[in-house]
């Protein structure tokens, strides 16, 4: 029963704040989205991180230690979207194991 | 990325004790420089660091706790030339005396060795929190 009860409490604030009907079709949207949008941060951190090494063996600007904070964001955020990947399959599997 | 914020902080850091060592390398080159295209010795050049409000991205309450170094400037230190009699030097005045920089090979090295430290401290520091950011992937696995 408690678990149940957590829900409700959870719950109800959102159904107060009287979303438009049109609403919850983009929510259902949104997850995709959501994954598009993290899926181009990170895409944006490897960008960085490549230029910064471009930049230091073409030897015009940046420092090294920059170079090496820009490829560990990119590291650090691949491995989070890697993560983010492995739950969206294990999920998926889950499902397609499913007895019909 | 919360993480992120620590990076930048970290990154500051190792810019300000760089920046520091080009000084220190720069007053030991120098140590016996007796002229300048500013006339007179090289004269020894000191950094002054500034802690910074970090720009973006935090909430209001943090914004004025969490602080990003900066070089403020490098400024010259005036006394203490050392007057040496050397009446043949180009550089020698009229009584004979070159002035030689007020550098202090060792306490030059000794600054020297701060800021490896501090640069070494950021590093590990840089490295703790990265440690921890892939912790926090670890969860439920």
């Amino acid at each position: 029963m408690k678990p149940t009860a957590v829900r409700g409490e959870w719950i109800a604030p959102a159904s107060t704040t009287r979303k438009p009907a049109g609403e919850q079709a983009t929510s259902k949207e949104s997850f995709g989205k959501a994954l598009t949008d993290a899926l181009k941060d990170v895409n944006r951190l490897q960008i960085e991180a490549d230029q910064a090494i471009r930049s230091l063996e073409v030897g015009k600007t940046g420092s090294l230690h920059e170079a090496m904070i820009a490829l560990e964001k990119a590291d650090i955020s691949f491995r989070a979207m890697m993560q983010v990947r492995n739950k969206i399959l294990d999920a998926y599997q889950e499902i397609m194991r499913m007895q019909v | 990325m919360d993480f992120f914020t620590s990076f930048k902080i970290c990154g500051s850091g190792l810019e300000a004790q760089r920046a520091k060592m080009d000084v220190v390398v720069s007053n030991l080159a120098n140590v016996n420089t007796t002229k300048t295209p500013e006339g007179g010795p090289y004269k020894r050049k000191v950094i002054v660091l500034t802690a910074e409000a970090l720009e973006e991205g935090f909430e209001s309450k943090l914004r004025d706790a969490l602080k990003k170094v900066q070089v403020e400037s490098v400024v010259e230190e005036q006394e203490g030339l050392r007057q040496v009699y050397d009446p043949n030097h180009p550089h020698a005045n009229e009584q004979g005396f070159v002035a030689y920089p007020n550098v202090n090979v060792v306490s030059e090295m000794a600054d020297m060795i701060t800021a490896n430290r501090a640069y070494e401290a950021s590093v590990t520091a840089f490295d703790a929190t990265k440690n921890m950011a892939l912790k926090t992937l670890d969860i439920g696995k």
